[in-house]
């Protein structure tokens, strides 16, 4: 399929992760998504097909490229426990209602349990959810 | 309004009542494999539209039929923007649609979850 691009889409990805990671699916607008990735409509539209296509990219991105780095460093303590909010959010917001996020979730999940042991993991998911309660905008 | 359904490989939708007249097209069916997703999308209404040929274009009234912007054709259907749902299109006759449904929502889902992507 003929996709012309007016922009740097791994920019525009890697922006859309850090949008999805602070709020909800569903608190994000349209209009939100187009201001804070600074692409026009039409172009986000031609180039991910809908918000829905937009999110899966990015969610692929974020388990491909920050948090599996992250999993195989094996450092400890986590380094970064900030960067497990996009799998926070999509656990509880997108993968109840929707079968592809639940699919790529629970094996993110896993890859968690088998890095840190199951304990740590939930743990460690745990005291991520407690400190996003103060979250800085 | 428009109602939208899958039937087998084809994504039909139908314009009901009197848009039919504005829009002067009473069904659009496309192929699954040209469709490449769906977004509920009330903030659609205040993008550029384009010349308008055929159709009706009464703004904050109703917007329907085929309009053509930057070399893409788009075919509108929406009175209620807060209704409106943006269906992207691939190598079909229209680059979009812009149509208006009962249930944005369920209609996203519908769609979202018939097609596949790559």
């Amino acid at each position: 399929m003929g996709r012309p691009r007016g922009f740097d889409e791994q920019a525009v990805t890697r922006a859309a992760v850090a949008l999805f990671s602070r709020r909800a699916y569903d608190g994000l607008s349209v209009d939100d998504l187009v201001n804070g990735l600074g692409v026009h409509r039409n172009s986000l539209y031609k180039t991910f097909g809908s918000k829905r296509g937009l999110y899966l990219t990015a969610l692929r991105w974020y388990l491909d490229h920050d948090l599996a780095p992250l999993l195989t460093s094996g450092a400890s303590p986590f380094p970064d426990p900030a960067a497990l909010d996009l799998l926070l959010l999509a656990a509880v917001e997108q993968a109840p209602f929707d079968p592809e996020v639940a699919s790529l979730i629970g094996d993110a999940l896993a890859s968690l349990d088998a890095a840190l042991g199951p304990d740590a993991a939930t743990a460690l998911l745990g005291l991520r959810l407690r400190a996003r309660i103060n979250l800085k905008e | 309004m428009a109602t939208v359904t899958i039937d087998g490989d084809t994504l039909v939708v139908e314009i009901e009542g009197m848009d039919k007249l504005w829009a002067l097209k009473s069904r659009l069916t496309i192929p699954l494999d040209k469709v490449r997703g769906a977004t509920a999308d009330p903030g659609m209404i205040h993008q550029p539209k384009g010349i308008r040929a055929p159709g009706a274009h009464i703004p904050n009234v109703i917007t329907a039929g085929t309009f053509h912007l930057a070399g893409e054709k788009v075919f509108w259907d929406v009175r209620d923007p807060a209704k409106a749902i943006v269906v992207e299109l691939a190598d079909a006759q229209y680059a979009r649609l812009v149509i208006q449904v009962e249930d944005p929502r369920t209609t996203v889902s519908l769609i979202e979850h018939s097609v596949r992507r790559p």
